[in-house]
């Protein structure tokens, strides 16, 4: 009911902005004042996830049905609650005798069984449409892949016609770019417990179950940045796994997929960043992989995260600075100066903003480094080495690594050149 | 079970003098003190046990909701580790669920069904006894695992495979799988007893029909749970031999599917809803009636809508799962039974206004609470059809929004209609009635508290918090004023007015109850209440009926006090006498030979062997077998004790040896 209000609000207030919620304005303002007004307020204004503030046409669909169904509720709910409340007022006990013992009505009652069921059925109808419309796949655009892992995900572009074009795998964990108005079904599964992938202003959301491959339809209307969270509980850091799938036009996603490929650029040699790329090998490289990384005597080195975590995976860093996020998208790669340049960027800058990565003058450095220096203190994981004997000893997640601030200050220097 | 003839005049009564107590083949016979309330198989004594252990996990899954708030009352909270807090969501739902809500309907259904359907007692005394039993030491063990390496912290659901040991390596979830298969099995065995009871035991006259509306709720609430725990159990039991025996029945890299756990869930955790609405239900259909001064409005379609829902509630259950990836067909099947179900229900809300319509209202704070539940269980209905749409609910559930609604459905209507018969039943039970100021103060700062507290979640969760998170960040709340952490903090602050609401009951139970007391004794009838447990006297007997009562009409005690003057279909009610006169009459006309069935040790014994055993699957295979002794012991004591206490255990010793096992019995 409340949401109800909040359409009203939004369709009067900002037009234009919400697309196709605009048109059906006055209906909902009829709805509006139907339920109670005084909540009309009590809504934030650009919640990141806020299911009422559809930006693509899967959330539309659902958008255009939900709206109906909260009104035709707002209408059932005033209307039951006028009944009542008048009953008690108008048959409070004010000395009149003893009423009349009436059991019942049937014909009222019978009336009154199918009025309600009648109500459900033009509900039901619309529904199973919108959901048959929903399970579609036969307009697919671009094939993604979703993997989700205790507490972040990993998203990967295979080899494919489709997105415009994909020549090499493209795998990258956290943030999902996609482009505009392209239609994108994202295939996911899980390595371990059950996750749920969701993005309320694209979709709604769909558990990622381990041994099954389940789908969702993603679509965005605008160049943003949609935020998302796993919302199937998945163990103690489940409040730390978060997603962003960000929207751009043609132009930048060719950009950010040709970057994407492009060959390992290895440090200066006696930079600060090579120091971080030795460090990188000897205390990271064993789970995470950066692609064309080669060691010192020239093999090309391949994490095993397989070996060393518990649900077998660890993020790809080869492009981490072309992320703003880290960690399950828990934290901020940028900081608070640089995060608004990218993520409040007008709709038509948003491509190029997000493009140009993170630099050294925009770095969260706090965070990155807190994390660098103890990761399972900063987000809870289960890395203490003497309660692993269930899972033969292998953490699950990002273990402390007793790194120097020497070692993280290389560390840093190098993952920015990782872009 | 023991029957027992006597007369009803006992001109000396013995002094139970048991000389051997807990002999191996002997009967207690201790009226006084803690052994009459631990081997006493008296429906009223162990539904009094039940509501006050009911009571006390109440205040338990209270304290652990009220830590949840405190932890999101800000962003980045830090009253509870993200450890701790897993363990206190899943706990507080587990607890609410299987410790308060279903043991304290089973509390009502205890103590009244026996009561409405003219019984002495329920069908299977002893068996009561072990129910109650069971449920405590289920309950107590469960609980014990806060102090043994931390509670259960994979959410009431317990989803595979997060619930297997690598994800969950601490006892906790064994603990939650023994402890509901324990409790499971008080249920089990009550749902039985009261079926029997009700088929079986009803008065003569009360015809199906003419049960009170409660017993019929309760009594579809058995059928139900008799066919819902089977199913829980094994699920568990899958779990138990998953986690602590090698079995692989969630293990995905073994084949198996997590989604066969959520169907074994939820094909039990939907009809657990009806599970913990349903005796409510019932409740307030007693009171509105009595304060409205009218009979139940289409009393047919309230049993028949109940029953309704009792069959439609096995095909829903798949609602809980319109994110899993079931298809479009299961989820479109699926969405549209549970729009279905909204009409039985909806005929409840109908019927109950229609009850009110056109009477004469007495606002006491039981009917406060009654009105109170169809108002915030209309609204927990009304948004439950939001989510029966399945497209909208994938965009809602594991959002706070879901936490919103099942609230209002559980506090809005479960937990309000069991405190709308604290009130009404109290004098019946206790024989004193409670404050009505405090009550009202109870009922004011409950209903504000729980809006308070549950209603902004409806906004938190449509604005995209989800569930089971143990912290939230400032960047996903959004702008203004009234935002995500406005809200948060208002729902806080709502938990804190719903606990001083809470607690005022407490202060009304003491403050009518505490040595020295000025409450004075209750009237007989003091509400002019109208059905059968009414024509007892208040606290009942331990016999309950002085006569057996023969039954004319639904509402037998209204139609008793009342004479219908009218003429053809005119009805004109007029009083020709007073509740007490009527309870009088039957005393006077007491039957002669009155049967009661004889305490026993046996139930507590077999019950203590339970949790012994649980203990066992845990820590050592050695306690299985010493729990197991322990419970064929008790199997066989119970099996070989004889009916009756032994006379030599009276003194003096009875010269008719069933007088004083009908002493023994009180």
């Amino acid at each position: 009911m409340t949401a109800n209000e909040r359409t009203s609000m939004h369709g009067a207030s900002t037009p234009g902005t919400f697309g196709a919620v605009t048109h059906h304005g006055r209906l909902a303002r009829i709805g509006a004042i139907a339920t109670l007004g005084a909540l009309a307020a009590g809504c934030a204004n650009d919640a990141p996830q806020d299911t009422w503030q559809p930006a693509g046409d899967n959330a539309q669909k659902i958008h255009d049905l939900q709206w109906p169904v909260f009104l035709i509720a707002g209408v059932v709910g005033v209307a039951v609650f006028s009944v009542l409340f008048y009953a008690l007022w108008r048959y409070r006990d004010t000395g009149q005798p003893i009423p009349k013992q009436t059991h019942g009505k049937p014909a009222l009652e019978i009336g009154l069984t199918i009025l309600p069921a009648l109500i459900l059925i033009g509900v039901a109808i619309p529904t199973v449409g919108t959901l048959m419309a929903l399970a579609d796949t036969d307009d697919t655009d671009c094939v993604i892949n979703v993997t989700g892992q205790q507490w972040w995900w990993e998203i990967d572009y295979p080899v494919q016609d489709g997105c415009g074009g994909i020549s090499q795998p493209i795998v990258t964990s956290g943030q999902m770019v996609i482009e505009v108005g392209t239609n994108v079904i994202v295939r996911g599964t899980s390595r371990d417990v059950i996750h749920s992938w969701w993005i309320p202003k694209l979709n709604g959301k769909r558990d990622m179950v381990p041994g099954r491959v389940h789908t969702n339809r993603l679509q965005a209307d605008e160049p943003g940045i949609y935020a998302g969270q796993c919302t199937e509980f998945c163990g103690l850091s489940h409040a730390n796994m978060r997603m962003e799938v960000i929207a751009m036009e043609h132009d930048d996603f060719e950009a950010w997929k040709a970057n994407q490929i492009e060959a390992y650029a290895a440090p200066e040699p006696e930079s600060l960043a090579a120091e971080g790329e030795a460090t990188f090998i000897s205390q990271c490289a064993r789970c995470h992989q950066v692609d064309g990384l080669e060691t010192a005597d020239g093999e090309l080195q391949i994490a095993r995260p397989d070996l060393n975590v518990y649900s077998g995976a660890a993020p790809n860093l080869t492009n981490l600075m072309t992320r703003n996020t880290f960690a399950g998208a828990s934290y901020d790669l940028l900081n608070e100066t640089c995060r608004p340049l990218v993520w409040e960027a007008p709709s038509d800058r948003v491509g190029e903003r997000y493009n140009e990565g993170v630099t050294a003058d925009c770095l969260n450095e706090v965070e990155l480094r807190e994390w660098l220096r103890n990761a399972p203190a900063k987000k809870p994981m289960y890395t203490d080495p003497t309660k692993l004997e269930e899972t033969n000893s292998l953490p699950r997640g990002m273990p402390y690594l007793a790194l120097s601030e020497d070692q993280i200050d290389q560390l840093i220097a190098y993952l920015l050149e990782r872009k | 079970m023991a029957i027992i003839e006597r007369p009803v005049d006992v001109p000396v009564a013995p002094t139970p003098t048991a000389t051997t107590n807990f002999g191996y083949l002997r009967r207690p016979v201790e009226t006084t003190g803690w052994r009459s309330w631990a081997f006493t198989v008296d429906h009223k004594k162990i539904g009094i046990m039940y509501g006050v252990a009911a009571m006390f996990f109440f205040l338990v899954g209270g304290v652990e909701a009220f830590l949840i708030r405190l932890q999101l009352a800000s962003a980045d909270g830090t009253v509870l580790s993200a450890d701790k807090y897993n363990q206190m969501f899943t706990m507080h739902a587990t607890t609410m669920v299987f410790l308060f809500v279903m043991p304290m309907a089973a509390a009502f259904a205890n103590y009244f069904i026996p009561l409405q359907v003219g019984a002495r007692d329920v069908a299977f005394p002893r068996l009561n006894a072990l129910s109650l039993w069971v449920f405590i030491f289920g309950g107590v063990f469960l609980n014990t695992s806060w102090f043994l390496g931390g509670a259960a912290d994979g959410g009431w659901f317990m989803y595979a495979p997060n619930s297997s040991v690598p994800f969950s390596p601490s006892n906790g979830v064994d603990f939650w799988a023994l402890g509901l298969q324990i409790t499971g099995i008080a249920s089990l065995v009550g749902a039985i007893n009261l079926i029997v009871t009700v088929l079986n035991m009803r008065a003569p006259g009360m015809s199906m029909m003419r049960m009170p509306i409660f017993t019929w709720m309760a009594f579809v609430v058995q059928m139900l749970l008799l066919f819902a725990i089977p199913v829980i159990t094994v699920a568990l039991f899958l779990l138990m031999f998953q986690r602590s025996y090698g079995a692989t029945f969630f293990s995905v890299e073994a084949g198996a599917d997590p989604l066969l756990w959520q169907h074994l869930f939820w094909i039990f955790g939907h009809p657990e809803v009806y599970i913990l609405v349903l005796p409510s239900f019932g409740i307030i259909s007693e009171v509105l009636p009595v304060f409205s001064r009218k009979p139940l409005f289409g009393y047919p379609f309230v049993v028949f809508s109940g029953a309704a829902i009792g069959f439609v509630g096995w095909g829903v259950w798949a609602h809980h799962m319109f994110a899993s990836g079931l298809g479009p067909v299961s989820v479109a099947v699926f969405s549209v039974a549970t729009m279905a179900i909204a009409v039985p229900t909806g005929v409840k809300i109908i019927n109950w206004t229609l009850t009110i319509w056109g009477g004469k209202l007495w606002f006491t704070t039981a009917m406060l609470f009654s009105v109170g539940l169809i108002v915030q269980f209309t609204i927990g209905g009304l948004s439950g059809v939001t989510h029966a749409v399945a497209p909208s609910d994938t965009q809602q559930t594991d959002t706070y929004y879901i936490v919103a609604h099942f609230h209002y459905v559980i506090f809005g209507g479960a937990v309000l209609g069991l405190f709308a018969g604290f009130y009404y039943w109290w004098p019946k039970v206790f024989g004193k009635m409670l404050s009505e100021t405090w009550g009202k103060w109870n009922f004011w700062l409950m209903i504000i508290g729980m809006n308070m507290t549950f209603g902004p979640m409806h906004i938190l969760g449509l604005q995209g918090q989800p569930r089971r998170m143990y912290t939230w960040t400032d960047y996903r709340a959004g702008e203004g004023f009234f935002n995500g952490a406005f809200w948060n903090m208002f729902a806080t602050i709502g938990t804190a007015v719903l606990t001083v609401g809470i607690l005022c009951f407490l202060i009304n139970v003491w403050i009518t109850h505490r040595p020295g007391s000025a409450t004075p004794v209750a009237p007989e009838d003091p509400w002019d209440a109208r059905s059968l447990e009414w024509m007892s006297t208040s606290p009942p007997k331990p016999h309950n009926y002085d006569r057996t009562p023969i039954v004319h009409d639904l509402d037998e005690f209204f139609h008793r006090k009342y004479e219908d003057i009218g003429e053809g279909e005119e009805h004109n009610y007029v009083r020709r006498a007073t509740g007490a006169e009527v309870i009088a009459e039957e005393e006077r006309n007491a039957d002669a030979h009155i049967h009661l069935p004889a305490p026993s040790y046996w139930p507590i014994v077999l019950a203590a062997a339970l949790p012994i055993m649980a203990y066992g699957v845990i820590y050592n295979t050695l306690l299985i077998v010493a729990g197991a002794g322990v419970a064929v012991m008790a199997m066989f004591g119970w099996a070989l004790e004889p009916a009756d206490a032994d006379p030599s255990d009276f003194d003096p010793p009875p010269t008719d040896p069933a007088t004083g096992t009908e002493l023994a019995n009180v």
